[in-house]
């Protein structure tokens, strides 16, 4: 897996495992034994480029994933999160998709959130916004995709 | 807080208080004891990782073996179950827990992720400083989102109800979409 400056990535893995992480040790990688505040204070003394998350956000609130992603944004670090959760696939610009060991599907998020069939076959699913608003495109309800819920929720309804 | 004693036959309970068990060193033939083909067989994982040492396992491996080791107890507590499990595997996993339940055994779901509580557990209690501070039937029961986050399809319902738009409390997505079709045509 090929990562370069300036781009967030994220691993969506179903095996996240001791290989999984050896791929990826050049960087510092944080596990999920650190409290929120301690992982706040790691990235705002942060002096490298590139952070690697193994599947930590999962214990943070979606608030808390957000002011993450805005400390991360100001301290101009960009980040690798590995993870099994299809959600945290939208704070990335970059997906590697990995069905056990095997890497099945890169690209842009927009682009790789586009092959509904593929990851509901691997089990990730769709992000629930975006799943929603895929099904209701084939209703002819909605006519783009959305990556969020207030977004989907307003233009549903305005 | 015993959790054993907890009301209900699959039951979240939202709380820091109660951490993960550790095997680390152990293998996983020793970590189930009896029957372990037969117990590897149930939570879907393959014999051959019954000779891996537990922290040679992946993170979702870790959890369907330490539901293996437990599956002949009465009272099933698992904490933190959905680490490293994707869409696919939650929903397996809430299949296996209701056939767990039908020969009379309870689970205890210790966890903050409300994927799992969703179309799952019957009871929800919330627990702090080993008292039950809250407890309810209903996963789109306002006051635990003050706590953890809603899944997907409860925040929904929350959003739309802010915007006027009365929907009826679907937990599944397919429901969902026919209702708002009916709504918007």
């Amino acid at each position: 897996m090929k990562m370069e400056d300036n781009v967030n990535y994220c691993i969506i893995s179903n095996k996240i495992d001791a290989n999984l992480l050896n791929n990826l040790e050049e960087y510092n990688i944080i596990n999920d034994d650190k409290t929120y505040e301690e992982l706040l204070k790691i990235i705002a003394n942060y002096v490298n480029k590139k952070i690697v998350f193994n599947d930590i956000l999962r214990k943070f609130r979606i608030r808390e994933q957000k002011t993450i992603m805005e400390l991360l944004k100001l301290r101009n670090v960009n980040f690798i999160n590995i993870t099994s959760d299809i959600e945290e696939a939208l704070y990335a610009d970059y997906l590697y998709v990995l069905d056990q060991d095997v890497l099945v599907m890169e690209g842009k998020t927009s682009v790789v959130l586009k092959e509904e069939k593929i990851l509901k076959r691997i089990g990730y699913g769709l992000p629930f916004a975006t799943d929603l608003a895929t099904q209701l495109i084939i209703y002819n309800v909605l006519d783009k995709p959305y990556y969020d819920l207030e977004s989907l929720v307003h233009d549903l309804w305005i | 807080m015993d959790l054993t004693t907890l009301e209900g036959n699959i039951i979240g309970v939202i709380s820091d208080e109660f951490k993960k068990e550790d095997f680390e060193d152990k293998t996983v033939a020793e970590i189930i004891g009896n029957k372990v083909n037969q117990a590897l067989q149930m939570v879907n994982l393959d014999s051959l990782v019954k000779n891996k040492k537990f922290q040679e396992l992946s993170s979702s491996d870790k959890s369907k073996v330490i539901l293996a080791s437990k599956l002949h107890q009465k009272v099933i507590i698992l904490y933190d179950f959905t680490k490293g499990l994707n869409q696919k595997d939650l929903a397996f996993y809430k299949r296996l827990f209701k056939k767990i339940i039908s020969y009379n055994k309870k689970i205890v779901l210790v966890s903050k992720d409300a994927r799992l509580f969703i179309n799952n557990v019957d009871k929800i209690y919330v627990i702090n400083n080993q008292q039950i501070i809250y407890e309810t039937d209903s996963i789109f029961d306002k006051k635990i989102y003050e706590i953890i986050d809603a899944p997907g399809i409860v925040n929904f319902f929350y959003q739309c109800e802010n915007m006027g738009i009365h929907l009826d409390e679907y937990t599944d997505i397919n429901e969902l979409i026919k209702a708002i079709y009916r709504i918007k045509t």
